[in-house]
C-alpha cells in the first residue's frame, strides 16, 4: 500500500463518523446517505489530489473543508432560492456544536445511535459504521453477517435515522441515563461479537473487542460513566486477558479446561481489577455479575481449583436479574463442577425442552460432555454426535471431533 | 425494560395440513434470531403452538372452533423485553418468518395487571 492510500485509510478510520456527524449537523438539508456520498467523495478527491500536490500538512483540515465546499454546493443547488453564504453556513456549524454538552464528539455520535427505537443489532451495526468507521464489508465479517445484509440493515436504519434525525439530535438529558445503559450495551455486544466465534468468521476479532474497550475508554473519561461502565470494563479486561489462550498454536478451539494459563496476560488481570474494585456499588448489574465470574476464572490457579461454588451462586444472581436459557446452561455447568453432579444433569435434561435450546450445538455439547466425563461413553457420543451436527462452524466440528477421538482411544 | 408479546400469525389450514415435522421444516431457521435475541438480553421464550385445540364460550365447546379456518390464526409468540413498543416493532420486523413471508408478528406490550386496593 502507497503513503497516500496509507494515509487516507487512517483518516478513514479516525474521521469518517466524524465528517458525515459534522455535516449532518451543519445542516438540516443533508441525510445520511447524502453526507456518507459528500464524505466518500471527499476521500476519491483526496488520493487524486494528493498524488499530484502531495499530502497537505492539515490532512484532516483539508478533508473537512473539501466536505464543507461539497456540501455548500449541494445545498446552493438544491435550495436555489436561498443562498447560504459561507458565513452563514460556518455560523451554524460553530452554534451547532456548541449547543452540545459532549465535550467528546465520538461519544455524542455513540449516545445518539444508542436510540431505544432501533433494534440491539441496528443499533451495533450504525456505531461501527458511523462511531468506530467501519466499511460495510467489515461489519459484515464481523458480525458473521453476508454484506447484503448489513446493507439492508443500514438501509432500514437510514429511512428512520434521516425521518427523525437520530444522529443530528442529542438525547435530551432526561434521557441520557436510558442511553447510557443502551451505549453499555453496544459496547458489551461488541466486545462479544469481537470476542465469540460465529458462522462466517473463523477466528476471533481481537479488533473489535479493542475498539469496544476504547470506546468504553472514552466514557469513563467522560462526566457521563457510571459504576456499570467501571464493571464492564474490568468484565472486558478480564475476558481480554485470557484472548490468546483461546486458539492452540495449531489454531484450534481451546476450552477454559485446556488452555495454557500461563498465556494470560497478568497486566491486563490487575488492571481489570482495578477497574472491578472501583465499581463497587449498591446496584448490582448484570456486568458486575458476569465480571466477578470472569475475575474468579482469571485467578484460579488451575481448573480444577476453581472456586466454582462461588461461581454457582454468581450464576444463581445472574438468573434473578435475567433469566434465560443461556445463563441456565453455564449455571448447570458450574453446579457440576461444585460437586452437584445430580442437581446439573437434572437442569441440563429440564433445558432439553426448550424449544430453542434443543436445536443449539451448545446444549447436547454439554451435556455430551459431561456424560463423558462420569464414564458413560455411549451416551456421551449419542450427545456430542448431536451436537456435531448442529454446529455449521468448522472449529467447532474439530472441536467435538477431537473429544470423540479422544473416548475412542479410552475404549 | 417491558415485556412484549410477538404473536405468530400464519395461515392455520394450511400448516395443518403438515406433518409436524414438515411444518417446522419449511420455515426459515430460528436459532440465530433467538440466540442474538438472547445474547442482547431482550429474550424471555417462546413457543409454537399445536395447531388443534378446544375453543370454549360461555355456552359451548367447540373442537375446532373458528381459529382453525384462520388465515391468520395465532401458531406462536415469543416473549421479548424491549426499550419501547418501537424496539419491539423493530425485533418483530428482524424476525426470519416475518423477514420471508412465512408468518406476520403482532406485537402486543403486556399490561402490567393493577390491583384495586380493597376498600
Amino acid at each position: 500500500m502507497d503513503k497516500i492510500q496509507q494515509e487516507a485509510d487512517h483518516l478513514y478510520k479516525q474521521h469518517f463518523g466524524k465528517l458525515v456527524a459534522s455535516l449532518l449537523y451543519a445542516s438540516h438539508d443533508i441525510d445520511p446517505e447524502t453526507a456518507e456520498d459528500i464524505v466518500q467523495d471527499a476521500f476519491s478527491a483526496a488520493l487524486i489530489d494528493w498524488r499530484l500536490q502531495g499530502i497537505p500538512a492539515n490532512s484532516a483540515g483539508w478533508l473537512y473543508k473539501v466536505c464543507r465546499n461539497k456540501a455548500l454546493n449541494k445545498i446552493k443547488r438544491d435550495k436555489r432560492l436561498e443562498p447560504l453564504t459561507e458565513k452563514q453556513y460556518q455560523a451554524t456549524i460553530e452554534t451547532r456544536f456548541s449547543e452540545s454538552s459532549f465535550d467528546d464528539q465520538q461519544l455524542k455520535l455513540l449516545f445518539a445511535c444508542a436510540h431505544p427505537d432501533l433494534t440491539p443489532k441496528t443499533q451495533v451495526v450504525i456505531t461501527l459504521k458511523y462511531v468506530v468507521n467501519l466499511r460495510v464489508e467489515s461489519i459484515a465479517k464481523n458480525l458473521g453477517m453476508t454484506i447484503d445484509g448489513v446493507d439492508k440493515l443500514l438501509l432500514r436504519a437510514r429511512q428512520k435515522i434521516r425521518n427523525e434525525k437520530i444522529l443530528l439530535e442529542e438525547p435530551h438529558p432526561n434521557a441520557l441515563k436510558q442511553r447510557l445503559s443502551i451505549v453499555h450495551k453496544i459496547i458489551y455486544l461488541t466486545f462479544n461479537e469481537g470476542y465469540k466465534s460465529t458462522a462466517g468468521k473463523e477466528i476471533l476479532r481481537e479488533d473489535l473487542c479493542e475498539e469496544a474497550l476504547l470506546l468504553n475508554k472514552a466514557l469513563l473519561d467522560s462526566s457521563l460513566s457510571n459504576k456499570e461502565t467501571c464493571a464492564l470494563h474490568a468484565l472486558m479486561l478480564f475476558n481480554s486477558a485470557r484472548f490468546k489462550s483461546r486458539i492452540s498454536d495449531s489454531g484450534e478451539l481451546l476450552d477454559l479446561e485446556n488452555q495454557d494459563r500461563s498465556k494470560w496476560n497478568q497486566d491486563l488481570i490487575r488492571l481489570a481489577h482495578d477497574f472491578f474494585t472501583r465499581s463497587q456499588c449498591e446496584a448490582v448489574s448484570t456486568y458486575h455479575i458476569e465480571a466477578a465470574i470472569a475475575c474468579l476464572h482469571c485467578i484460579a490457579p488451575s481448573f480444577e481449583q476453581t472456586d466454582w461454588r462461588t461461581i454457582e451462586g454468581l450464576y444463581i444472581r445472574l438468573l434473578q436479574i435475567y433469566p434465560n436459557p443461556f445463563v441456565e446452561l453455564n449455571y448447570a455447568i458450574a453446579k457440576y463442577y461444585a460437586g452437584d453432579k445430580q442437581g446439573a444433569f437434572k437442569i441440563l435434561n429440564d433445558l432439553q425442552g426448550h424449544t430453542f435450546l434443543n436445536q443449539y450445538y451448545l446444549l447436547n455439547m454439554a451435556i455430551g460432555k459431561l456424560h463423558q466425563m462420569e464414564g458413560n461413553d455411549n451416551l456421551a457420543r449419542q450427545y456430542l454426535l448431536k451436537a456435531q451436527q448442529q454446529t455449521i462452524l468448522q472449529k467447532e466440528k474439530d472441536f467435538i471431533g477431537k473429544i470423540l477421538d479422544k473416548m475412542k482411544d479410552r475404549s | 425494560m417491558e415485556r412484549f408479546m410477538l404473536i405468530v400469525r400464519e395461515d392455520l389450514k394450511r400448516i395443518g395440513r403438515l406433518k409436524t415435522e414438515d411444518r417446522f421444516a419449511e420455515g426459515p431457521d430460528m436459532t440465530d434470531w433467538i440466540k442474538s435475541l438472547i445474547e442482547s438480553g431482550n429474550y424471555i421464550g417462546g413457543e409454537p403452538l399445536a395447531i388443534k385445540g378446544r375453543y370454549v364460550t360461555q355456552n359451548e365447546v367447540l373442537s375446532d372452533g373458528p381459529f382453525i379456518e384462520a388465515k391468520e390464526g395465532i401458531s406462536g409468540y415469543d416473549i421479548i423485553l424491549a426499550e419501547n413498543l418501537e424496539q419491539a416493532t423493530a425485533i418483530a420486523q428482524s424476525c426470519p418468518m416475518v423477514m420471508q413471508g412465512f408468518a406476520i408478528r403482532e406485537v402486543r406490550p403486556i399490561q402490567p395487571f393493577i390491583f384495586k386496593d380493597p376498600v
